[in-house]
């Protein structure tokens, strides 16, 4: 992969916290410039929105954490030889938890088990484990046979062939799906409302049922923000975890 | 060749769970087709024999064409139902466009012209599509005040009011009740003072920055709920939330949601007279109401006839019991004598 020149480097990582911030700057001015109501403002005060974006994040971290020491082992282990047979099963597994629509899920743990923050993460971690899980694998199988064969030649055992060879090979995709799991789970916290875990996605729903535009801007503006910073965080710890010289 | 055998296998077997499912779903659709086909029957008979219901008597909107609406949720299914086969028993052309996707929906397409009418609540015009934030508590006024201002603002136009009244209750499990003693709100105040731990209250995210929700509530009833006693959910699911009384002991619920008698839970009564009034209104744009004046008539007499226990038993048909909102409908029109 070609690299790019130092500044340019710079300026990339620069450039979307700058872009963020514009955009907050922009959406608090025009916020300021409006008269609510009491609704809005019951909705539209720092300590509230700050507590919802804690919320959100919190999800958001909780899960992901959560979701990337189940799946990347779960993955290591399934690219073993002597566990391939449990790998058609346990993708399947990880598929449906995808598949399934997420508020149904949400709601149906909240119904059968309870509600709250951690059954919330419990449902985003079923709902954001399969790119991870696959990434890891694809990762891990994309690996040069040559390369472990040579490393097992050189005398290496298989797990100095797994730490020193594969796994540095796979970061880069294994990265890449923790980026997605992680703006899947943005994403889907804004669910979290409808089971008593809070998160930006309140001050959307209420948006909604009460037609207050503001409200939905703020709410929809700041969730896209996060997800965005948050992405944008997913690629500058990629860059600088990925193995020097590839 | 085992290779491509197990191949042609699984191909097959693909084939024959998509055959089964589209097989299972098309079965379904034969089967209302059928029902629909053998309802109709049956009320053509009896309309020959009788000469038709007093819609059909009354009413002449032959050659006319309507467009109902309504919002996605139980009593607003039925309602649209009621509406539609009653334009029909007059003989008008109904376009269903009923179940659109929640209350701002719903208004955008009666303003944008998508649809024609829809019941809509006074409350919720008022304070949703009005923007305003104090709701008025006399039904009468805030009928007037609301019919008033959408007519001239929007050109919407409110038609009679039901008696019905689909307000925000608090609603308490009956063994809870027992437990607590709790039968008005202001025992609640008292409860959330002696004992904080079981002040607990499941709400709906509106209902938790409205002025007619918690917010108006506490103040008017000078108390306040503990913090990290309230739950914020989805209203669906609060009836079986508080019906467990593990999450919260109270809850917020609609007054003609048939969940509550279902369930056996009790509404704890608003002793200071707090929840403002939710009449449910059929909204008709105005051009439609000024070609077809017979409209309001018609809808008066319908609307007379919504009480709170009617809405609850009709609404208690199709959550409880399961039947599909069409019938309950048409059954209901059929008993008042609308329809024959």
């Amino acid at each position: 992969m070609l690299r790019m020149p130092f500044v340019a480097r710079r300026l990339r990582y620069a450039g979307m916290p700058l872009f963020l911030g514009a955009v907050c700057l922009g959406l608090y001015l025009y916020i300021s410039s409006l008269e609510l109501d009491s609704i809005e403002q019951r909705t539209l005060n720092r300590p509230f929105i700050v507590e919802k974006l804690v919320e959100h994040i919190k999800l958001t971290a909780v899960s992901t954490a959560l979701v990337i020491l189940i799946a990347v082992p779960l993955g290591i282990l399934l690219t073993r030889p002597f566990a391939r047979r449990l790998t058609p099963p346990v993708i399947g597994i990880a598929n449906i938890g995808q598949a399934v629509p997420s508020i149904g899920l949400l709601v149906l743990m909240a119904i059968t088990i309870g509600f709250g923050f951690i059954y919330t993460v419990y449902a985003l971690v079923a709902y954001s484990l399969l790119p991870i899980l696959r990434n890891t694998m694809v990762g891990l199988q994309g690996v040069d046979r040559f390369l472990i064969e040579a490393g097992r030649g050189m005398g290496m055992s298989r797990a100095r062939v797994l730490g020193q060879i594969e796994l540095p090979l796979a970061v880069p995709v294994i990265l890449a799906g923790v980026r997605t799991a992680l703006v899947i789970n943005v994403g889907t916290a804004t669910l979290a409302t409808f089971v008593n875990a809070g998160g930006l996605g309140f001050l959307i729903v209420n948006a909604l049922a009460l037609n207050r535009q503001p409200v939905l801007i703020v709410g929809s503006v700041l969730t896209a923000v996060l997800a965005l910073l948050i992405d944008w965080l997913g690629g500058v710890v990629e860059d600088l975890l990925r193995p020097k010289g590839l | 060749m085992r290779f491509r055998g197990s191949k042609i296998l699984l191909l097959l077997g693909v084939g024959l769970v998509l055959a089964l499912a589209v097989a299972a779903c098309g079965d379904d659709d034969e089967d209302a087709a059928d029902d629909g086909a053998a309802t109709t029957e049956v009320s053509d008979e009896t309309t020959e024999e009788e000469g038709g219901g007093s819609i059909a008597g009354h009413y002449d909107f032959s050659g006319k064409s309507f467009t109902v609406g309504s919002k996605d949720f139980t009593e607003q299914l039925v309602l649209g139902q009621i509406t539609l086969q009653a334009l029909e028993a007059a003989g008008a052309d109904v376009e269903d466009q009923i179940g659109l996707a929640g209350t701002v929906a719903a208004r955008e397409a009666l303003t944008s012209g998508a649809i024609d009418m829809y019941w809509e609540y006074t409350g919720t015009g008022w304070i949703t599509h009005l923007g305003e934030t104090e709701p008025i508590p006399d039904a009468r006024e805030q009928y007037d005040a609301v019919a008033e201002a959408d007519l001239e603002q929007n050109e919407v136009q409110w038609l009679e009011p039901a008696p019905a009244n689909n307000t925000y209750a608090l609603a308490i499990s009956s063994e809870a009740q027992g437990e607590l003693e709790v039968e008005t709100i202001s025992d609640i105040a008292t409860l959330a003072e002696d004992n904080p731990d079981e002040a607990t209250l499941c709400i709906g995210n509106e209902f938790s920055t409205r002025d007619d929700g918690l917010p108006g509530l506490e103040q008017a009833y000078e108390f306040e709920f503990p913090d990290d006693g309230i739950s914020t959910m989805q209203e669906g699911i609060i009836y079986d939330a508080v019906d467990k009384s593990e999450e919260c002991n109270f809850g917020e619920v609609f007054a003609t949601d048939g969940r509550i008698e279902a369930l056996d839970l009790a509404v704890v009564e608003d002793d200071k007279s707090f929840f403002p009034v939710y009449n449910p209104s059929l909204n008709v744009r105005a051009d439609v109401v000024e070609e077809t004046p017979e409209l309001e008539e018609l809808f008066a007499e319908i609307a007379e006839k919504l009480e709170n226990e009617t809405l609850q038993q009709l609404n208690a048909a199709v959550d409880v019991e399961g039947e599909a909102e069409e019938d309950v409908a048409e059954n209901w029109l059929r008993e008042e004598g609308f329809i024959e």
